[in-house]
């Protein structure tokens, strides 16, 4: 069915509104972050027309010390996700080349895994940490998240590996290669979309988490989240300190996002979709 | 190869819960200086079923968990339909409409509640500009704060829906559509006849894994409501940190997290199930 011209015009117009509205909040965070306290309050809201500031930017580094916040995050993304995704691809191949029944199911336990609610998991995993002394360490954050992201690389990657050939493992095999030498040598590099599609949702993931971290972290481990969160709680609150230390939150996820979104459907439509 | 992640993942998703349900059965509060943990049973359990404030967040679970899933798969289909096309205008507005799911939604809930604030919020502005007073806000006022907070998870979470959806529509082979048109199907026809049937797979991807975490939404219900106004946005799984992780109820709160546990696998059961019909089905 071909389109005609108003249609298109229709469509690309609508298409704009639709990433006006998804656009809008991020923008204003942004703008946020570079105004004055006064100019905040501004009604109608200031979207562009103000006179710009480091001021926030200079205070959330200076005052608050964001450094420290997002070395603590990068820490604890990095752990959590090197964790799941080695063991979750492990995990993900085993399962989608296993001939057991009850093997091949058990994606569906991983799955299952992912539903149970934090706070189920949190109130005796606080109680554990506590009486082994690791509340407040780095571990304890990465342990938690990994428990919540390792099932989802096994899902995900198993629905990957199902999706790709097994002819050439199966030459591997025959020539006398190891299971293990044909996954990493030959199933692994053709999973490559899959495996960055996994790195891409454990770091948002574990970058993005709150609730875990608010609870199993101290002072000195806090995450970048719970900075913000605490400058939000103090009596007098200033939106543009606010929206600069949530920059230093967003933009590094943004980059990321920009950079590999036609990565963010690998893994997950694998198994669903022809081709 | 699995044994490793099996292993890590009951040692320390599974002591956790068995750990929790030998909790569920004592009265164990934190405050207590004695720390006794008397025996009660299944008292917590019995006191959860006459709990108001209980039953009022269980409803909330249900309502939240039900209108984020439905809004954001007709929206995130219809946005996956309307930005199908192949330009480099559209796959640029494509990259730029995914941003939303990168972000932390405690930023998420924040960046709304600015945008809600009754007194110089640019939402509450502009409705007033157009004639709708707020004067508490959104968020503060009992008949709109769900919907306001559904609104924020829709703005987070629509993005991954459309695009797990397109990866679907692209995946659709051409022919079968064409050979609709040539039959005289219309758009509405060809696409609930033709198309939907072929995207179920991904559309019950989609269902799942929104369904999963709208149940344990609780990011932006902190940042924003804080479950209030009284308890009109208050869910479960915020519902058992206050009890919990403020009140220091740790028995209680363990008994409500197995209630959660148990619907969210009776959920899953039934999706599961689901599944296998179709993975059969598709099998024939």
């Amino acid at each position: 069915m071909r389109t005609s011209r108003a249609e298109h015009v229709i469509r690309n117009l609508a298409a704009v509104l639709a990433v006006a509205f998804f656009l809008l909040p991020i923008v204003w965070l942004f703008s946020t972050s570079f105004k004055l306290q006064r100019d905040t309050f501004q009604l109608p809201p200031l979207w562009l027309g103000f006179e710009p500031t480091w001021n926030n930017f200079a205070f959330a580094i200076n005052q608050i010390r964001v450094g420290q916040f997002v070395l603590n995050s990068v820490v604890i993304s990095a752990g959590t996700t090197l964790a799941s995704v080695v063991l979750g691809t492990l995990g993900g191949y085993a399962v989608a080349r296993s001939r057991l029944r009850l093997m091949s199911a058990s994606s569906y336990f991983f799955l299952v895994l992912l539903m149970i609610p934090p706070v189920a998991m949190l109130v005796p995993f606080y109680l554990i940490m506590r009486d082994l002394g690791l509340l407040g360490t780095y571990l304890a954050v990465i342990i938690l998240d990994t428990v919540y992201n390792a099932p989802f690389v096994v899902w995900m990657m198993s629905n990957y590996f199902r999706s790709v050939s097994t002819e050439m493992e199966q030459a591997a095999l025959v020539d006398g290669a190891s299971h293990f030498q044909a996954f990493a040598q030959v199933a692994l590099p053709l999973a490559l979309p899959g495996l960055i599609a996994s790195v891409l949702y454990c770091v948002i993931f574990s970058w993005n988490d709150f609730i875990f971290a608010l609870l199993l972290t101290s002072p000195s481990t806090k995450t970048v989240p719970l900075a913000i969160m605490g400058q939000f709680s103090t009596a007098q609150l200033q939106w543009g300190y606010m929206a600069a230390l949530s920059v230093f939150a967003v933009l590094p996820m943004l980059l990321l996002a920009l950079a590999l979104n036609r990565y963010f459907v690998q893994g997950l439509t694998a198994g669903a979709t022809k081709g | 190869m699995l044994a490793p992640v099996l292993i890590f993942v009951l040692a320390i998703a599974l002591a956790p819960l068995i750990f929790s349900f030998s909790i569920s059965l004592t009265d164990y509060r934190l405050t207590d200086p004695t720390q006794a943990k008397p025996f009660v049973g299944l008292g917590n359990y019995i006191k959860a079923f006459q709990d108001k404030a209980v039953l009022e967040t269980l409803w909330n679970t249900v309502v939240f968990t039900i209108g984020a899933v439905t809004s954001q798969v007709v929206l995130g289909m219809a946005l996956a339909l309307l930005m199908a096309g192949e330009t480099p205008f559209m796959r640029a507005l494509r990259s730029v409409a995914i941003l939303p799911l990168a972000l932390p939604p405690l930023v998420v809930g924040l960046v709304w509640k600015a945008l809600y604030n009754p007194q110089f919020g640019p939402v509450a502005y502009y409705l007033k500009q157009i004639g709708l007073s707020v004067d508490r806000g959104l968020l503060g006022d009992f008949n709109t704060a769900m919907a306001a907070v559904l609104l924020i998870d829709l703005w987070q979470w629509t993005p991954l829906l459309m695009i797990i959806f397109l990866a679907g529509i692209k995946s659709l082979p051409g022919e079968m559509l064409e050979a609709a048109y040539v039959d005289g199907a219309n758009r509405l026809q060809a696409f609930f006849f033709v198309m939907l049937p072929m995207l179920l797979p991904v559309l019950f991807i989609g269902v799942l894994l929104r369904t999963m975490n709208a149940f344990k939404v609780f990011d932006i219900i902190f940042a924003t409501t804080g479950g209030g106004p009284g308890n009109a946005t208050s869910v479960l799984n915020f519902h058992i940190y206050k009890v919990g992780l403020t009140f220091f109820d740790m028995g209680y709160a363990a008994a409500l997290a197995n209630i959660l546990l148990f619907m969210i696998g009776v959920c899953s059961a039934f999706y599961i199930l689901l599944l296998r019909r179709q993975r059969a089905a598709e099998s024939l």
